[in-house]
């Protein structure tokens, strides 16, 4: 058997043939006993499968909008809303931080630029390092005695270091009144915020209300969209 | 059901549109994909990535037959899960009898209205079937099942398979006369029309 005819035979089943071409394997059929049989198969195969029963869907193979992606559709002027919020939040902690740090930031540089006149943490880091080699020398002998003296510097008598202290105060009178007058400078400027607390208001003012009006604008399109 | 008005609105993002189609298509869609992957939770499966692949894409739908086109998106999705099994075969968990051999026809499979021997007998028929029709090419069996169990006509089978109108005729023939010689096998099965013809031309 042709696989033409095969084909022919099934298209006929079906009813796909012309006109034309249906009466000529017609006739056929009538003296070719071999072409019988293959269409009875292929009827036979085709009313085994036509009598499948169409089994039911084993449940709704409908779609949520959560299947599919789908988001609520927004007001237009949600976008802004959205970014003016960040925006003001990042602004607002930027502030809070920049008014956190701006006194200590402040009091370094008033110390550093003590210059002459300095602070009492700078007299005592820098009024050891003349002192130390006296105090070294103290112990001299014993030095000699010890293996390991010169690897640990003897700490200063508490006397020594008051005396360090006190040494450039009594050296210099003017001196102590200069620390004293920076001191007084640098105390307004560690109060005095460097961004004004309205700002930082009006900006927390911003971020909270931009957040409520994004939440009730979210809720109300889903809302609207169920 | 107005289908013309319910994909114009489906492809506008109504999704209800687009459920109210399914429900109309989901038991073709399901045997489609059960005949194609032979296993129910599977083509469960298949036919709902279908659905929603069929929503994403519904703005590619120009027109025409929408049967072939979601025919032609749940066999695409039977053809991903079987090259999947390829990929990562693994072995079916077939019940078994009390003798520990496994059931030619699964209980699972019963129409709850039949009487037993109804069941059994339609069951054992149905998994024979289903058995010739594993034994066929992939491209043998798609276009049987289109054209001999979802009744399409070859044109809109072409449509959905993508070949043209003479491939389909030659396929079906040959799958039509290679489902008939593997059902011969199943001779005790098969209805009294099939028996009759297989003994005259003994």
């Amino acid at each position: 058997m042709k696989p033409r005819d095969v084909e022919l035979l099934s298209s006929y089943l079906d009813g796909q043939l012309s006109p034309s071409d249906s009466a000529r394997l017609e006739s056929r059929l009538k003296s070719e006993p071999e072409l019988v049989s293959v269409i009875d198969d292929l009827r036979a195969a085709r009313g085994l499968l036509r009598q499948l029963p169409l089994r039911r869907a084993p449940r709704n193979f409908t779609l949520t909008r959560k299947m599919v992606g789908q988001n609520p559709p927004m007001p237009r002027s949600y976008p802004v809303f959205r970014f003016a919020t960040a925006l003001a939040t990042l602004l607002f902690f930027l502030t809070y931080g920049l008014n956190f740090l701006a006194p200590q930031f402040t009091s370094q540089q008033v110390y550093g630029m003590g210059g002459g006149g300095g602070g009492v943490e700078s007299f005592s880091a820098e009024a050891p390092a003349p002192e130390a080699p006296a105090a070294t020398e103290a112990p001299a002998e014993p030095e000699l005695a010890l293996p390991q003296p010169t690897m640990v510097a003897p700490v200063p008598p508490v006397e020594d270091s008051n005396r360090t202290l006190e040494t450039p105060f009594a050296k210099s009178g003017e001196t102590g009144n200069a620390l004293a007058q920076d001191q007084t400078q640098a105390q307004p400027q560690d109060v005095a915020p460097l961004v004004p607390s309205t700002w930082q208001l009006v900006l927390a003012g911003i971020a909270f209300a931009g957040t409520v009006l994004i939440v009730l604008m979210r809720r109300m399109a889903i809302k609207r969209w169920k | 059901m107005n289908e013309q008005a319910l994909i114009q609105d489906a492809q506008h993002g109504d999704l209800e549109a687009f459920n109210t189609l399914i429900l109309h298509y989901q038991d073709s869609v399901f045997n489609t994909a059960l005949r194609i992957l032979g296993d129910d939770d599977l083509a469960a499966d298949a036919a709902q990535e279908a659905f929603i692949s069929a929503f994403k894409s519904i703005t590619a739908f120009r027109g025409g037959s929408f049967k072939a086109w979601l025919m032609r998106t749940v066999t695409n999705a039977c053809y991903d899960e079987l090259r999947r099994q390829k990929r990562r075969p693994t072995t079916p968990l077939e019940p078994d009898t009390d003798d520990g051999e496994e059931m030619d026809s699964p209980r699972w499979l019963a129409d709850p209205n039949m009487t037993p021997d109804q069941k059994s007998e339609a069951d054992e028929l149905e998994h024979a079937i289903q058995h010739c029709l594993n034994n066929l090419p992939l491209e043998f069996k798609t276009v049987v099942i289109m054209a001999d169990i979802q009744g399409m006509d070859y044109t809109e089978v072409a449509t959905t398979v993508k070949v043209p109108l003479g491939t389909i005729k030659s396929r079906l023939a040959r799958a039509r006369l290679r489902l008939r010689e593997c059902l011969q096998g199943f001779e005790e099965l098969l209805p009294s029309f099939f028996r009759l013809e297989l003994e005259g031309r003994a």
